[in-house]
């Protein structure tokens, strides 16, 4: 009995304390209109990140844009060039020949560069390339051919009068008198 | 349920909700706009969506909890920040003081206040529900998300608190209440 008392008691307490919040509570309106304005303004922060990706991911892409552009029309170095070189290497064999570059044949991504407008700047870049390699291969030519006739300046040192018979040999079928004859100094 | 719907629906319940609100937050009012708000919200953005499977009420009450209880842990950080900033000072105290605080309020209300604060958050809630909002104890857990039975012991053992707490302090719901119910007992 006692209990049920009890109940009914916090449940009127709790119905005055509801009945006081009432009083107090604020308008719908106004609760979900600040909600909404709350809404617009934290959209405005994931708007201006979007800005600045999209801002960041076009300048990054400028940037490689114009790496590339930069890497392909760059002149490049003699050393960094690719010559193939055919033929023996010694040379006493023959002249050495540098036939191919690379660089300089045209290639069908050169006709492209064409196309795209730098027509006047790789040509002379083939021709300035064309004429090194030239002036590579005339240079390898006469170096060769000096070292083919080189000759020792001690060379003439070892020069004697008995050189002839140096370099001759008997020959065996020959008689036994020829023999002496060629061996003059041995003694009889 | 569109927004629309959904908005007029909220609106029957917003008296309630602020109740539940009020309730989560401590009786905070200030607090508990500011919970509703960011309910209303994340019903608004979509971020909570209602998908039919329980009642509407007791729905936007576990909303209403969840929220105020991830706002309660963001509060208590924002306060450590400030007091790690500034030292704290006997002004500070009033900031935190809703303006219902000054109120006029009856003797037994102001004790029944201060005991319902006194009790643990759960035992509170347990009662709120049942007796502020008139959920049945099946409702009472799907908001707490707890099971039946725990509700069950939180709710008696809240009464029980209570009843305690308001016999010490001597106001109208201790004697008088017992006076009235059980004469003989004083």
């Amino acid at each position: 009995m006692e209990l049920i008392g009890e109940q009914k008691k916090t449940q009127a307490l709790f119905s005055e304390l509801r009945l006081a919040d009432e009083q107090t509570t604020p308008r719908f309106a106004a609760v979900w209109n600040r909600a909404q304005a709350r809404s617009s303004r934290t959209w405005r922060p994931a708007r201006a990140f979007n800005v600045s990706f999209a801002a960041a991911t076009a300048l990054l892409i400028c940037a490689l844009v114009s790496l590339a552009l930069w890497s392909k029309f760059s002149p490049r170095s003699p050393q960094q060039s690719t010559m193939v070189v055919t033929g023996t290497a010694t040379p006493a064999a023959g002249p050495v020949q540098i036939i191919k570059d690379t660089a300089v044949n045209p290639t069908p991504s050169g006709e492209r560069r064409d196309r795209a407008g730098s027509i006047s700047r790789a040509k002379r870049l083939a021709a300035k390339r064309h004429a090194l390699l030239l002036a590579i291969n005339l240079k390898a030519a006469s170096e060769a051919k000096a070292i083919s006739t080189w000759q020792s300046p001690t060379s003439a040192l070892l020069k004697s009068q008995n050189d002839e018979l140096l370099k001759s040999l008997p020959q065996l079928n020959e008689g036994a008198e020829e023999l002496e004859s060629f061996l003059t100094n041995t003694p009889k | 349920m569109d927004i629309a719907e959904l908005k007029v629906e909220l609106e029957k319940l917003h008296s309630a909700s602020f109740g539940w609100a009020l309730s989560c937050c401590g009786r905070d009012r200030a607090e508990a706009e500011e919970v509703l708000q960011t309910v209303y919200l994340k019903i608004f953005e979509g971020k909570a969506r209602f998908l039919g499977e329980a009642n509407l009420k007791t729905w936007l009450f576990a909303v209403i909890r969840n929220t105020a209880i991830s706002e309660h842990r963001r509060s208590l950080l924002r306060r450590l920040r400030l007091t790690a900033d500034r030292e704290p000072t006997g002004e500070q105290a009033s900031l935190y003081e809703a303006p219902t605080e000054s109120f006029e309020r009856s003797e037994t209300q102001e004790q029944f206040r201060a005991a319902l604060k006194s009790l643990p958050a759960r035992q509170r809630e347990a009662l709120h529900l049942v007796f502020y909002e008139d959920l049945s104890l099946r409702e009472a857990a799907e908001v707490m998300r707890v099971s039946i039975g725990s509700v069950r012991q939180h709710y008696e053992r809240g009464k029980k608190r209570l009843r305690e707490t308001l016999g010490q302090t001597d106001i109208a719901y201790g004697i008088n209440w017992r006076a009235k119910e059980n004469p003989g007992a004083v």
